[in-house]
């Protein structure tokens, strides 16, 4: 038993063992009310911990700096396996979210390698009971973000060509330029509407079929479309954890046969901490923008 | 990096474990784009824990910080740069003496020096500093104890 359960195995072993027992008490604390909210201490102190622990299993092994940071890849490997299994995760939220858990778990490993030289146990346990502490107080706070991005085209079209294109457009069969498009995360392709009025249904369909209901209640005929987003798929990637709120489209007439496009999306991060993930979450909304944007000039261009 | 960091987002050392999470992201980065550089920092590691009275721990802007009883001897951060304090007078002859001793990259009016190790040699001459600045404490106790 001994020769499996190594200082090296124990450090993969129990330290993922602990990360997942506090995401899966916080989860168990929080029940419904937690709105599948994924707090900023699952993605920092969680792998932070995980590295701090993994460390203390690694402190009697003479490995240098190279490998630790090695033994740091394979823990968030391990880590980010177990979150497929037990939380059903998708590939693109994983790409996402490695970088944040691997650095966080390197510098808890790193952080950990310099305290367990001392053998200060109250130091050590101090600082394990501190990261609990912060855990147990994000865990139960209110977590609430929302934002808009807003992104700008011109196209060489009369402001009433452009219009018929953003209330509807024709299906996009162009390929995608996104990285994230490319790796198969779902890009908009085609959108339909019952009508051209406030009240009308509006679908947006993306290049895995699925489809964001949305109904307009803003009509202002070469000028306004503002649509709210009435049903979105939950999915395992990304969709589980932004909320697309409210889209807008703004026309601005350049008198010279050209047309301002102005897009606005509002949504809403399920997904923590914001100074991370807004990143990637402006990033997707702009292209997605853009996507639509440059596919609504492409057509009205057409002669 | 470092330089451009801690001249725009240096208020965030208030943070913390920022400075730790920080310094992890340029080990990261230069275990890419460096990767010598963690293996020299190991051996000067290696070597100055092995002086009487030297231990070492974590920097509160992170990196590692070397230690002679309760005084700093220098910290390297992790994509190699060691910054010490020395007396004015020394940072000047040092600075005279090689071009590779800077100005701290943050406090330049002050004895902190910066010294980029990015070879072999570059190492060698960090444990010089070090020995240096272990030596002037080594020499400042025992005139203390002679009091």
């Amino acid at each position: 038993m001994n020769r499996i359960f190594t200082p090296k195995v124990n450090g993969y072993l129990f330290s993922n063992a602990m990360g997942f027992a506090i995401i899966w008490l916080s989860k168990y604390l929080s029940g419904p009310s937690g709105n599948g909210v994924l707090i900023f201490s699952e993605f920092t102190i969680v792998p932070f911990l995980i590295g701090f622990i993994s460390a203390w299993f690694w402190r009697n092994d003479k490995i240098d700096s190279m490998t630790l940071v090695s033994r740091c890849v394979l823990t968030c490997f391990i880590a980010i396996m177990l979150t497929v299994i037990l939380f059903a995760e998708g590939i693109i939220c994983l790409v996402i979210v490695s970088p944040l858990v691997w650095s966080f778990i390197v510098a808890g490993a790193f952080t950990g390698r310099a305290m367990f030289r001392h053998n200060n146990d109250t130091l050590n346990v101090s600082v394990v009971l501190a990261l609990l502490v912060v855990f147990v107080i994000d865990s139960t706070s209110v977590h609430h973000y929302e934002n808009m991005v807003a992104d700008k085209i011109v196209i060489n079209a009369p402001v009433s060509k452009v219009w018929k294109n953003v209330v509807a457009y024709k299906r996009n069969t162009s390929p995608d330029k996104y990285w994230l498009f490319k790796m198969g995360m779902p890009s908009p392709v085609e959108s339909t509407t019952e009508g051209y009025y406030v009240g009308a249904k509006r679908k947006c369909i993306f290049s895995n079929g699925y489809v964001f209901d949305e109904k307009i209640v803003v009509y202002q005929e070469n000028k306004n479309l503002t649509f709210d987003i009435t049903e979105q798929p939950r999915d395992p990637e990304i969709m589980g954890h932004i909320d697309i709120l409210r889209g807008q489209f703004l026309l601005q007439d350049n008198g010279n046969n050209t047309t301002t496009v102005i897009g606005n999306s509002w949504y809403r991060l399920y997904v923590f901490p914001v100074w991370y993930y807004d990143i990637w979450a402006k990033s997707i909304t702009r292209n997605v923008h853009l996507r639509v944007m440059e596919h609504i000039k492409q057509i009205s261009e057409v002669k | 990096m470092l330089r451009f960091v801690t001249q725009y987002f240096g208020f965030l050392k208030a943070v913390p474990g920022a400075a730790l999470v920080f310094d992890a992201w340029l080990r990261i980065a230069t275990l890419f784009t460096h990767p010598d550089v963690s293996g020299y920092i190991d051996s000067i590691e290696r070597e100055v824990s092995g002086w009487d009275n030297i231990c070492t721990g974590i920097h509160k802007y992170g990196g590692m910080r070397f230690n002679c009883a309760k005084h700093e001897l220098g910290h390297i951060h992790s994509n190699g740069l060691l910054d010490m304090l020395f007396t004015r007078e020394m940072k000047k002859q040092l600075m005279a003496a090689d071009d590779r001793v800077t100005h701290h990259h943050v406090f330049k009016n002050t004895g902190w020096i910066s010294f980029y190790i990015k070879t072999e040699a570059d190492a060698a001459y960090a444990v010089n500093l070090l020995k240096m600045a272990y030596d002037g404490y080594k020499v400042k106790e025992s005139v203390s104890a002679c009091n």
